[in-house]
């Protein structure tokens, strides 16, 4: 079954992978022995979620093999994968909500004879792995019907109906409370025993070394080693994680604070699923005028969720306060929000921040139409000059200003959205992503603005996924860990090693 | 100069425009014994479709705005029937008639935007809701009865009343028997809708919330307010397109107007206008009536039986459709 | 095209809801002195049908009856249905004026094999398990209507015919009728058009005429609103005086409204047979022998002869 010499089932040599000319994988190795549990860990992008898509058939890899069982395979659907006893749960859920659990389990694959379903046959089995995870639910249910956690062992459930030989879970647990984790962990050393090889994603420093045989790093797109569990102490694998060189293109920013302009007291924010009572817990902070803090945490670490309850509490419930020049903001929706001089940048910028089909000026006055509309009636002129202005400070690159935005490049997007909301004049900027998707070139100049505006005295809240980008820009970081903050570090305190020990929880729960 | 002009020809306007112009060269084949040459067939035809138009600029709106309004052709309905009543049987000066008709219809429009803005009821399910409402209440007020000027007495007997000179004045013509009323009216509610989408900030709003939503709303954007406005006025330009057709039937026909929302739609959508929100503007729209108006004409004119014009229409929205969406 | 999914939505939804709408009044006839008739009527969307119940029910009140109405809603299976309430709450008689022969004809048998005598109006059942079936004559009105115009023209003119709807077989009678009526005259059909029973349509379809055919002497519409519309179109462009405009049906509030304010010239009744239904159930009551098959004589309403009632048309 396995190969004679490693005793691996399954190889992934050299893989490389190029999206649309930007290359998101480099020689990458992984291999899975039958009987372990293999962490795959990495940061945020590093290519962790883009290689099992590989091993499950989702996308094709541009370089290297996969080997299964000594022979060479090329799955070019999810479905080949399945066929070849590849599963993956994945991280976000993937089932039909008004659907039932079986349903879900065999949908596309129903158990069929002579085109009739098998509900019977389909029922026992689910009902089964169900069982073995503890889990009671009435297969006739739509799952949508059951807590996010009892979906999610639906899902597990449902990879393990068809006999999975490699497992593939994708954060598993990050809707799961304690009880139903062990029980999944109960399950994964059940898988283990009976020779089915399983590879783990986590950011959870704790869970890796709670179910981990064997450990392989990613750093962007690059493989970095593979160690037994044992043998890799925890400093080690931050270090592994993290261990690049601060690159050249940072400029020194100079600290500008002056008074304070912002602080939040005790914010907590309910969580939207329900399933846990808060997604944030008794967040505190305060900023001022010119200083960028950076909200740093893995992913669910809650950081979006705190920024975004500075700026619209519309969507959830909301607990503590939050004073802007002195005065509380109680009820905070944006258009209050705005006026009050709180500007929002959110990481999803097509679905949030832009309406593609408008063009550059209008989508820039947006936020602002009142002051370009003082009687109401449009002036057309003086929010032409305002885009013209923007687009030159920022260095926009477009053919006009009436342009629709969706012709425009990610950073020029971006960079319209960010003229968006400095035209809205506000005292305090939150940044969500704001150089996600946008090329080196315009990283900089975003850098450069993010400069610029701290010495004209707007404060920024900036939550970035790239390490050295939060290292270099912040003057102070607040780590947070499953809703809270873990550490609060000044720059010049902060590397990345103690960072990311303190995102994933290190010292605080083990 | 090659990239200018084809960047002209992409232009929605250009390209309603010539789907307008390839119908009144149909025209000019089929012209029926000359008839399609006569001043008077096309006043004719303007006269006949504005009041589709006048429902399509306000459709105009909700869809810009991402919504639909399905019961633009039952508000008529039931405003035709109001102002008959009104006005004929109850004699209020035609003034007083009309203002509160317009209040009818713009009621109508509010509970629709409230529905769909507040309540996030889907627009169509929200205004079939009200279609199927307004047109009850439109028999329920006339009791299923044209409200005409024969008068139902209780003793099953008929008085006739006479017709309040508003009907003949607002269903005539003006400029030596020329121009419509109700075209004039037509041009005022299109410039009225005009300045509204391209010069007033509330436009704007329109435009943002049928664009992108959440990102309208993050902008602080009043999305409810948006909506009302451009639902309300919907209901009022329906009402408005009562009174007209009320005039225009000497009767207030509380059938009238079956069927009309999808007409306006159809304008709206051949003008080059997409359902989806966003994008599309009056002048758009005035040209897809005009096609469809032109379309209705000819077919009527060469006398073409009904099951075939049922089919040519079906056919030729779906090229038109077909024709703005060509790329490159 | 999402406008016609919309559409098929659209309709079947506004279906859907129309038809639940129906409500029941529910009465026993046990103990009840009065004898109580159920009338159902196929779709009191159409005002010639609510003149029909306003006649039964005038008629029936006259002769003191109580007359329980229902309303099928232009549904066969729900008048199926009302009919068989009607057996099962024992009503004295039924009249019943159906939507469509094939499906009524069960449940009419049933009630009149039960011995509940049965009146039928306007459409037929098949078979003969009925009591009375009282009609009028389509083809016969509009042939009546023909030799009438001919007259009128003397032999010849210019005529704009609006059909009804041409699947419907009123239609088709009307149109049948008519042509039958002028044969052999010099009138001379310059445009036709189904304008499907609707105002607008007609008025539309009038406008097209009068771009086309400069001389018009008389426009023949299959129902009063279409001559209404017509008339309008007319108006519009000042040539209303030269044409004359006739139609069918002369209800009291249309045709026969119109033809007093001179908008018509004249408007052939196509009677409901309402009163006549009650007059059949009086004898029924009394024991009285019926015809089986009863013919409506129809009326022409012209401004001379209104104030009197009408003229009855010959055969």
């Amino acid at each position: 079954m396995s190969d004679p010499v490693t005793g691996s089932m399954l190889w992934m040599r050299n893989i490389g992978m190029v999206f649309s000319g930007v290359r998101v994988l480099e020689a990458v190795n992984l291999d899975v022995r039958a009987g372990e549990v293999h962490v795959l860990a990495g940061e945020n992008g590093a290519g962790k979620s883009t290689l099992m898509k590989i091993l499950c058939g989702v996308y094709t890899p541009t370089e290297g093999s996969v080997e299964l069982d000594g022979k060479t395979v090329k799955f070019r659907s999810p479905r080949q994968a399945t066929d070849h006893g590849v599963r993956m749960i994945h991280q976000e859920l993937s089932l039909v909500p008004a659907l039932n659990a079986v349903d879900n389990a065999f949908l596309g694959q129903e158990l069929s004879r002579a085109g009739w379903v098998r509900r019977a046959a389909e029922e026992v089995r689910l009902k089964g792995w169900l069982t073995r995870l503890g889990v009671d639910v009435d297969l006739r249910r739509p799952v949508e019907e059951y807590p996010v956690s009892v979906q999610q062992m639906i899902e597990v459930a449902k990879a393990l109906t068809f006999d999975a030989r490699i497992l593939i879970m994708d954060e598993p647990t990050s809707a799961l409370n304690r009880p139903e984790v062990e029980q999944l962990f109960a399950v994964v050393s059940d898988l283990k025993a009976h020779g089915c090889g399983v590879v783990y994603i986590t950011h959870k420093m704790e869970e890796i070394y709670r179910i981990a045989d064997r450990i392989t790093v990613l750093r962007d797109g690059k493989y970095v080693g593979t160690a037994r569990a044992a043998e890799l102490r925890q400093d080690e694998l931050v270090k592994w994680m993290v261990g690049r060189e601060v690159k050249e293109h940072f400029t020194q920013r100079t600290a500008h604070a002056g008074d304070e302009v912002l602080r939040v007291q005790r914010l907590s924010v309910a969580d939207p699923t329900g399933r846990q009572a808060w997604r944030v817990r008794n967040v505190s902070f305060a900023l001022k005028k010119g200083e960028v803090v950076g909200l740093a945490g893995l992913e669910g670490a809650g950081n979006h969720e705190v920024m975004e309850a500075l700026f619209d509490t519309t969507s959830g419930r909301v607990k503590g306060a939050v004073w802007l020049e002195g005065k509380e903001l109680n009820r905070r929706q944006p258009r209050m929000s705005i006026r009050e001089g709180l500007a929002y940048l959110t990481s999803d910028r097509k679905g949030k921040g832009l309406v593609l089909d408008m063009s550059i000026t209008r989508n820039t006055t947006l936020a602002s139409l009142k002051r370009f509309s003082p009687w109401l009636v449009l002036r057309n002129r003086a929010e032409t000059e305002a885009a013209r202005r923007h687009g030159k400070a920022f260095r926009t690159r477009y053919a006009t200003l009436e342009q629709p935005v969706k012709e425009l490049s990610g950073g020029n997007q971006q960079k319209v959205v960010l003229a968006k909301w400095l035209e809205t004049r506000p005292k305090v900027l939150l940044l969500d992503e704001p150089t996600r998707g946008v090329d080196v070139g315009a990283k900089r100049e975003i850098y450069e603005l993010i400069d610029r505006w701290t010495a004209e005295g707007i404060g920024i809240v900036l939550i970035t996924s790239e390490m050295p980008e939060l290292l270099a820009l912040a003057d102070r970081i607040l780590v947070m860990h499953r809703g809270e903050v873990t550490a609060v570090m000044k720059r010049g305190e902060a590397t990345q090693e103690r960072v990311l020990a303190a995102a994933m929880g290190q010292g605080d729960e083990a | 100069m090659k990239k200018r002009i084809m960047a002209i020809l992409l232009e929605p306007v250009f390209r309603a425009f010539l789907a307008l112009l390839l119908m009144v060269v149909i025209g000019l084949v089929f012209n029926a014994h000359g008839a399609f040459f006569k001043s008077g067939t096309h006043l004719d035809m303007l006269r006949e479709n504005s009041r589709y138009a006048i429902l399509a600029c306000g459709m105009t709106l909700v869809i810009v705005a991402g919504g639909i309004d399905l019961a633009v052709g039952s508000v008529l309905g039931m405003t035709a029937v109001c102002f008959a009543l009104f006005t004929i049987h109850w004699g209020w000066p035609p003034l007083i008639a009309s203002v509160a008709c317009a209040g009818i219809g713009l009621a109508t429009g509010l509970v629709s935007g409230a529905l769909a803005g507040q309540f996030r009821i889907q627009p169509f399910i929200a205004t079939l809701a009200m279609m199927v409402f307004a047109r009850g209440l439109a028999k329920s007020i006339s009791g299923g009865e044209k409200i005409s000027t024969s008068i139902h007495q209780a003793d099953g007997s008929f008085k006739f009343g006479t017709l309040p000179p508003v009907f003949e004045q607002l269903s005539g013509r003006v400029w030596n028997d020329t121009i419509p009323v109700v075209l004039l009216v037509l041009l005022v509610t299109a410039l009225v809708c005009w300045v509204l989408l391209s010069r007033l900030r509330w436009g704007r709003y329109l435009y943002a919330i049928g664009g992108n939503e959440e990102a309208a709303r993050l902008s602080g954007i009043p999305i409810m307010g948006s909506k009302l406005l451009a639902y309300g006025l919907c209901g009022l330009l329906a009402a408005v397109a009562g009174i007209c057709h009320a005039a225009d039937e000497q009767q207030g026909d509380p059938e009238a107007g079956m069927g009309y929302e999808l007409t306006a739609i159809a304008m709206v959508v051949i003008g080059g206008t997409s359902l989806s929100g966003g994008r599309g503007s009056i002048p758009l729209t005035l040209l897809g009536a005009l096609t469809i108006g032109y379309l209705d004409k000819i077919l009527s004119l060469n006398n073409v039986e009904t099951a075939y014009r049922l089919m040519l229409t079906g056919l030729i929205i779906v090229c038109a459709v077909l024709f703005q969406r060509a790329k490159r | 095209m999402k406008t016609i999914g919309m559409m098929t939505v659209a309709a079947t939804v506004m279906v859907g809801l129309w038809g639940g709408t129906g409500w029941a009044q529910e009465k026993k006839s046990e103990g009840n002195p009065k004898k109580v008739i159920g009338m159902s009527q196929c779709n009191r969307g159409e005002p010639w049908r609510v003149q029909m119940d306003a006649d039964v029910k005038k008629a029936g009140e006259g002769a003191g009856f109580e007359v329980l109405f229902k309303d099928a809603q232009n549904d066969s299976l729900k008048q199926k249905a009302q009919i068989e309430e009607f057996i099962n709450q024992g009503v004295d008689l039924i009249i019943v004026s159906p939507k469509e022969a094939v499906p009524l004809t069960p449940p009419v048998a049933a009630a009149f094999k039960k011995g509940i005598p049965v009146i039928v109006l306007d459409r037929k059942v098949v078979g003969e398990d009925y009591t009375c079936y009282i009609s009028a004559d389509n083809k016969k009105i509009g042939k009546a209507a023909g030799q009438w115009i001919v007259k009128r023209l003397n032999g010849k003119g210019k005529v704009v015919e609006l059909k009804g709807l041409m699947t419907s077989t009123p239609g088709q009678e009307r149109n049948q009728g008519f042509r039958e009526g002028i044969k052999g005259s010099e009138l001379e059909i310059v445009f036709e058009a189904d304008m499907q029973w609707l105002e607008p349509n007609a008025r539309k379809e009038m406008q097209s005429a009068l771009s086309r055919v400069d001389k018009i002497d008389l426009v023949y519409a299959h129902n009063d609103p279409g001559a209404h519309g017509a008339y309008l179109a007319a108006k519009a462009v000042k040539r209303e005086k030269t044409i004359l405009f006739v139609g069918i049906d002369a209800l009291a509030q249309e045709g026969q409204a119109y033809v007093e304010q001179g908008i018509l010239n004249a408007s052939f009744e196509y009677p409901t047979g309402g009163k006549e239904a009650i007059d059949v159930a009086k004898k029924i009551f009394a024991g009285e022998n019926v015809e089986k098959n009863i013919t409506l004589k129809s009326r022409v309403f012209t401004k001379e002869n209104l104030r009197r009632g009408g003229d009855e048309l010959g055969e």
